[in-house]
């Protein structure tokens, strides 16, 4: 296992630039996703990483040792494609084999780590299938199974899920989660869907134009967005008026309380409040009116028209938001257990 | 039935008639030794022979020009391979952004035509290295050239239809060299590709008339223009023959590519 360092990676194709400098520490053992939009970057920072693109400038670093320029197939890393990559001409194990055979592992180790992956990954009973044979679910677990064979000591993960349907996303999601924690292996995740990269990351960075915006817990990325771009894209987000009250203290839908400035706030006097900050009172004099409601089970998202604050989102508790109608009159407020907000 | 259906029976029976009843018309003239003129109704199965095919068959000058294309084919399609295979593998691993260029210059064969080739070649050769010109062998790189079309395009179509980069990424990643993964990897999930590419240069081969005629040459194809001067019927039976054999070897690709799952009209789309 292996911490990472990454300073100031810069790669450019052409006149795109793909990461304009990149400044990136994962400690041993975590598990990293980086997330953005398509284009931000997160799949170049993750080839860089692989020795498939030499950076332009920077450094990376790899439990200590500079790695930059050496190739690929001498780095000692495991990774997942998003496109199926098992070899078709073998069998699931043979794939999860390959690695251990070019590295000339005795067979009776050999034999020993096949087994024990084979069985972490639920695949025993497919281990003499090919690939053909397998759905995409199992074809990602031998992939995840091949990358791990040879004890890397940095796996990279390239969308893995991405070509997988909803449902078999999830329980791989969860899976990979549980045999990176078996097997403690620093691993760096890239995702354009933050409610993988929030379910299964220890921190998540957020990249946009080949920057990297925040690096930071999920929930701390959640509820203390450092800049515009973070805020709006993880999770839903209000944009509302705030006036200062002095003493870093801001009002904001009629109560005063202590304000986080995001690290690139342009002073605009807005706040981002998340749909689920805010509750409705029934106040006939309110200056909000229902748009629609959209029962989701446990909350239900409903759309408003404020005169002051334009369109807002609240998620309320369904059971609070029974007696909602098209048309209702209401007054917006934040809820009592908000303590702070995000000054934009 | 719809007049969707109805169209699209019209169109199957059409083109059916167009290429059976000039087929039918020429087995009739090999096999039945009737002339036209005496073919009544009632003697429609007298007089059928596949004598003049044996006959043709048994000539040793066939066999010479068979075994002269035969061995053609097999080295137009080595030379072939050995050029454009790397050169494909290399494009699609490591430059994609050269493969438009490689495509237009992979169909240029078909835009030269092969009298300007030929002119151009021989005349060049004539004056340095006059011994080149005599061999029948001289035609192999003419070959090889006429069928990179079909070569490249069955290269191309099952490097993309298995993924390579991928393939060769995930192998780098796993530790092994680019030999390792070449040999290891892409070749056998090339099997039925190459396969495929040889077949067409074969095909291709064993039917080419033009720079064997053109360089005088004695293969096949010539051989059966001259031989069916002096044995018509004969010299038919040998033509349907070979068609036939080129066909089969066509649908014997066509089978093994579906087997292996490849893209059929795009690895053989440029027949």
């Amino acid at each position: 296992m292996a911490s990472v360092t990454m300073t100031g990676v810069r790669k450019t194709f052409g006149s795109t630039v793909a990461l304009e400098r990149l400044d990136l520490e994962i400690e041993s053992g975590e598990l990293v996703c980086l997330l953005g939009p398509s284009g931000c970057g997160k799949t170049t920072a993750l080839r860089v990483l692989a020795g498939f693109e030499r950076p332009d400038a920077g450094q990376v670093h790899v439990g200590g040792s500079d790695i930059t320029l050496v190739p690929t197939e001498r780095r000692g890393f495991g990774m997942v494609f998003q496109e199926y990559s098992l070899f078709p001409n073998m069998t699931a194990r043979a794939n999860i084999e390959f690695g251990l055979k070019v590295q000339k592992v005795a067979p009776a180790e050999r034999r020993s780590t096949l087994e024990r992956l084979l069985t972490v990954t639920a695949l025993t009973e497919h281990a003499d299938k090919f690939p053909h044979q397998l759905s995409g679910g199992q074809k990602q677990r031998v992939a995840l199974a091949r990358a791990l064979a040879t004890q890397p000591r940095l796996l990279l993960l390239d969308e893995p899920l991405s070509a997988l349907d909803a449902k078999v996303r999830e329980s791989l999601r969860d899976e990979i989660r549980r045999v990176q924690r078996e097997f403690g292996v620093t691993t760096v995740f890239v995702t354009h869907d933050q409610h993988e990269a929030l379910a299964v990351a220890d921190r998540v960075g957020v990249m946009s134009n080949g920057l990297l915006e925040q690096l930071d817990p999920p929930r701390i990325l959640y509820t203390a967005p450092r800049t515009p771009f973070v805020t709006g894209f993880v999770g839903s987000v209000n944009r509302v008026g705030a006036t200062a009250a002095g003493d870093g203290r801001y009002t904001v839908l009629g109560r005063t309380l202590p304000g986080i400035v995001a690290a690139s706030s342009t002073g605009g006097g807005k706040a981002a409040v998340r749909p689920e900050q805010i509750a409705l009172d029934r106040d006939p004099a309110g200056q909000a009116r229902v748009l629609d409601a959209s029962f989701l089970g446990p909350i239900t998202r409903v759309r408003l028209r404020d005169e002051r604050e334009g369109d807002v989102i609240a998620d309320l508790m369904s059971a609070d938001a029974a007696d909602l109608v098209v048309d209702a009159v209401v007054r917006l407020r934040l809820r009592d257990d908000v303590e702070s907000v995000v000054i934009l | 039935m719809k007049r969707g259906d109805v169209l699209r029976w019209v169109l199957i029976v059409t083109v059916t008639l167009y290429f059976a009843v000039p087929m039918l018309a020429m087995a009739r003239f090999a096999f039945q030794v009737v002339p036209v003129a005496l073919l009544t109704p009632d003697r429609i199965f007298e007089g059928w022979s596949v004598s003049g095919l044996v006959d043709a068959l048994g000539e040793p000058a066939f066999h010479e020009a068979a075994k002269t294309s035969l061995l053609l084919a097999v080295f137009a399609g080595i030379l072939n391979l050995s050029l454009l295979l790397p050169l494909a593998i290399a494009i699609e691993l490591r430059a994609q952004h050269l493969k438009g260029l490689l495509t237009t210059i992979t169909l240029l064969p078909w835009v030269i035509p092969p009298i300007a080739l030929v002119v151009g070649v021989a005349a060049t050769f004539r004056s340095i290295a006059p011994w080149f010109l005599a061999s029948p062998y001289s035609l192999v790189p003419f070959y090889a050239l006429w069928a990179m079309p079909f070569t490249y395009r069955a290269l191309d179509a099952g490097l993309r239809s298995i993924n390579a980069k991928t393939l060769y990424e995930a192998g780098r990643s796993l530790g092994a060299s680019s030999r390792t993964i070449l040999w290891r990897v892409l070749m056998p999930n090339l099997g039925a590709s190459l396969i495929a590419a040889s077949v067409l240069t074969g095909a291709l081969v064993l039917g080419e008339y033009a720079f064997a005629s053109l360089l005088l040459k004695n293969t096949l194809p010539t051989y059966l223009e001259v031989y069916q001067g002096g044995e018509p019927r004969a010299g038919m039976a040998l033509a349907l023959a070979v068609m036939l054999l080129t066909a089969l070897m066509l649908w014997i690709v066509v089978r093994i590519m579906r087997r292996r799952g490849l893209d059929v009209s795009a690895a053989a789309g440029a027949v």
